[in-house]
């Protein structure tokens, strides 16, 4: 009786533990309850039908916060307290894979597919040759437009596009002394739109080997160039932060803005303006030899953590949601306005519906065509030091300095950052 | 007369503005709470009507009732333990003597001066090898003894006249009982000064409890109000009601200690 008991607990006990066992749970690290989050809401549901014993455990964690964790728990060596997804912005993503080797799981043989992303966002996550990153969110650059105003000015949505920056500036002076509206606004001593030009000419601030390449660089002088003139000519006026950035959007005291295309959602946040809006490509430089209409500006990407238990779990959820399912991004595109640069997913109907806030344009097939043609670029361990570098030499030009002073400098003090 | 009457014109006129700068913030934000993110952008500064809504994007975006739990736990704990441990420390360094008592005190000053961020590193190490993650625990620890609250119970200790001391100590009355039973009632100002300090300290806490916390469970206001901010776009009157909700706690028990608070403060500046 007794012996019966005792294997009869013991029975109980295996099957509570292969019970357990069987079970996975998958933390992941990431922001944005309207995007990144829903987003990967949706994917664990997809993925709960191909394997019901695995549940994703999402930790709310906004980008800044996620770099001081990891930071802190490398630094600790606690990595056991890393989740074993974690979402990453792309300008920091070959930053954190250099400094911290090994913390990062190595996707290239993992199975996943890299050819079906846009080929920009399939440079930035990739590190010696190595993939690191499944892409996500598309950082594709637009010119959106308030077409009414162009209208009061005489002109359309069509003048806008396929221009180049010197056209820009003309029919933008020539609104200006119609209507009173500048074309743009910017966030004074911010890089951003710098930067969205350079890489519209295959440009960055570092050299295929890594050095920096800032002095010297005729595409980023000319990318600068344009920008004061922006400024001097009153097509771009500067505000001090982000936030009085989005209510120049808002309030309507510009006529436009050029940024990434999340930017979208800020735009119709305000329902005043609905119909009032159109989204073209960005212009080109003029002298710039590989100067294209197109560029990125943000966007991030999901990595897997090395030392997870279940990386291979982890991996394999990625290759079937964000990596592998169409319907996945025809789920959360409507509502988020999450565009992928899931390239299939460009294809499906979802993406060719009009959008009525944008007079009936369909962007979002519109933005996925541009999304294909955005150059490549690498953008470097010290990225954000050469950022702030050039952000800090575009006030020294518009302070006054002569242009090659100012970049000769930005070029040392990254350069020191850098070290020997 | 009248040049008197002008110069109370003036001093009020410069309380006034004085007043309104350091107020405006403050209803600015209870302001925005009430309103769309379209408005706040865009220069709204009367109250609006979507307080409500603004409530339910909140509630559907964070959990702010945990959030608001945990905060209130971690906070009333961290400023209960470093109360009882600071103010012993503090008396024990003025009643007691010892040669080595003035070197150890300017050791302990000292600590003031190293940030945190410096030695969070070899904390969040201990913590974690001691399995302390995700709790009241870790939170608490590192805050329990601070030099500023040590230093601040030592100042008032110096008034806390020595001959009562000695009376009671030839009564037969224990160390403890002197500090608990003579020390701890007249010195109630200066616990308020200091419950006050600790805990908007406790609460306000952002670093720490970003590290240490890494369940969905254990979030609390700071790393909420984060939270709600990270996005590529930010719903500013939700921000702005969920920042109201946060500072409410620390404005009530402020308000509760305020005539304490400005005692202690004065006391320990004697």
């Amino acid at each position: 009786m007794r012996k019966n008991l005792i294997i009869t607990l013991a029975l109980v006990l295996v099957i509570a533990l292969s019970g357990l066992a069987s079970a996975v749970e998958i933390t992941v690290w990431c922001w944005d309850p309207l995007f990144n989050i829903y987003a990967m809401e949706e994917a664990a549901k997809i993925y709960k039908e191909i394997n019901p014993d695995v549940t994703i455990n999402i930790v709310e964690t906004p980008w800044d916060d996620v770099q001081t964790k990891l930071t802190t728990a490398v630094m600790a060596g606690q990595l056991n307290t890393l989740p074993d997804i974690l979402l990453m912005q792309d300008n920091a993503l070959i930053k954190n894979v250099t400094n911290f080797p090994g913390v990062f799981y190595d996707l290239t043989d993992s199975g996943i597919d890299f050819s079906q992303f846009a080929d920009f966002k399939v440079r930035l996550t990739t590190v010696d040759g190595r993939n690191y990153g499944v892409p996500f969110d598309n950082g594709t650059a637009i010119t959106a437009l308030r077409t009414d105003i162009l209208e009061q000015a005489g002109y359309t949505l069509e003048d806008f596009t396929d221009i180049t920056w010197s056209e820009f500036i003309e029919m933008g002076k020539d609104i200006l002394a119609k209507t009173g509206y500048p074309l743009l606004s910017s966030v004074s001593e911010s890089p951003d739109h710098v930067m969205v030009t350079l890489q519209s000419a295959r440009s960055w601030m570092f050299d295929e080997n890594g050095n920096v390449f800032i002095a010297n660089n005729e595409v980023l002088k000319e990318t600068v160039e344009i920008y004061v003139e922006l400024v001097k000519s009153g097509v771009l006026v500067q505000v001090p932060d982000w936030e009085q950035y989005i209510g120049t959007i808002n309030r309507g005291t510009v006529a436009g803005t050029i940024n990434g295309c999340w930017i979208i959602g800020t735009i119709v946040a305000q329902p005043d303006q609905a119909g009032k809006w159109g989204i073209t490509n960005v212009p080109r430089l003029d002298k710039a030899p590989n100067a294209t209409n197109y560029s990125n500006q943000g966007g991030s990407s999901w990595m897997v953590l090395n030392h997870s238990p279940n990386k291979d779990v982890a991996v394999d959820f990625l290759k079937h949601t964000f990596a592998g399912s169409v319907e996945l991004y025809e789920t959360i595109l409507p509502s988020s306005g999450a565009l992928a640069t899931y390239l299939p997913a460009g294809d499906s109907d979802v993406y060719n519906e009009p959008h009525p806030f944008f007079g009936g344009q369909p962007i979002y097939a519109d933005i996925t065509e541009f999304a294909a043609k955005v150059p490549a670029v690498t953008y470097g361990v010290y990225n954000y030091e050469a950022r702030d570098a050039v952000a800090v030499a575009i006030s020294q030009v518009l302070a006054g300095w002569d242009i090659n002073s100012a970049l000769r400098e930005a070029e040392e003090t990254v350069k020191f950052l850098m070290g020997p | 007369m009248t040049r008197r009457r002008f110069y109370r014109f003036l001093k009020y006129l410069f309380l006034f503005i004085a007043a309104l700068l350091s107020l405006f913030p403050l209803v600015w934000m209870a302001v925005s709470a009430t309103n769309a993110s379209v408005d706040v952008v865009t220069g709204r500064l009367l109250p609006g009507k979507h307080l409500i809504e603004n409530y339910r994007k909140l509630s559907q975006q964070a959990n702010v009732k945990l959030a608001m739990v945990n905060s209130f736990r971690n906070s009333i704990v961290a400023t209960f333990a470093s109360l009882v441990v600071c103010s012993i420390a503090g008396y024990g360094f003025e009643i007691y003597h010892d040669k080595g008592k003035d070197f150890l005190m300017r050791l302990l000053l000292l600590s003031m001066m190293i940030p945190f961020a410096a030695i969070m590193i070899p904390l969040f190490m201990m913590v974690g090898k001691f399995g302390l993650l995700n709790t009241t625990t870790a939170f608490v620890l590192p805050t329990i003894s601070t030099a500023f609250l040590i230093f601040l119970f030592r100042q008032s200790a110096r008034y806390f006249p020595s001959e009562i001391i000695e009376a009671a100590r030839l009564e037969g009355m224990s160390e403890l009982g002197i500090f608990f039973g003579m020390y701890v009632p007249i010195m109630r100002s200066t616990y308020a000064t200091a419950g006050i300090i600790t805990f908007m300290n406790a609460w306000n806490n952002y670093l720490w409890p970003l590290i240490i916390m890494q369940s969905k469970d254990s979030i609390v206001m700071p790393i909420l109000i984060s939270n709600l901010i990270a996005g590529y776009v930010t719903d500013y009157g939700v921000v702005m009601l969920g920042v109201t909700l946060s500072v409410l706690p620390t404005i009530i028990i402020f308000l509760l200690l305020q005539n304490s608070f400005a005692e202690g403060i004065l006391s320990s500046m004697k």
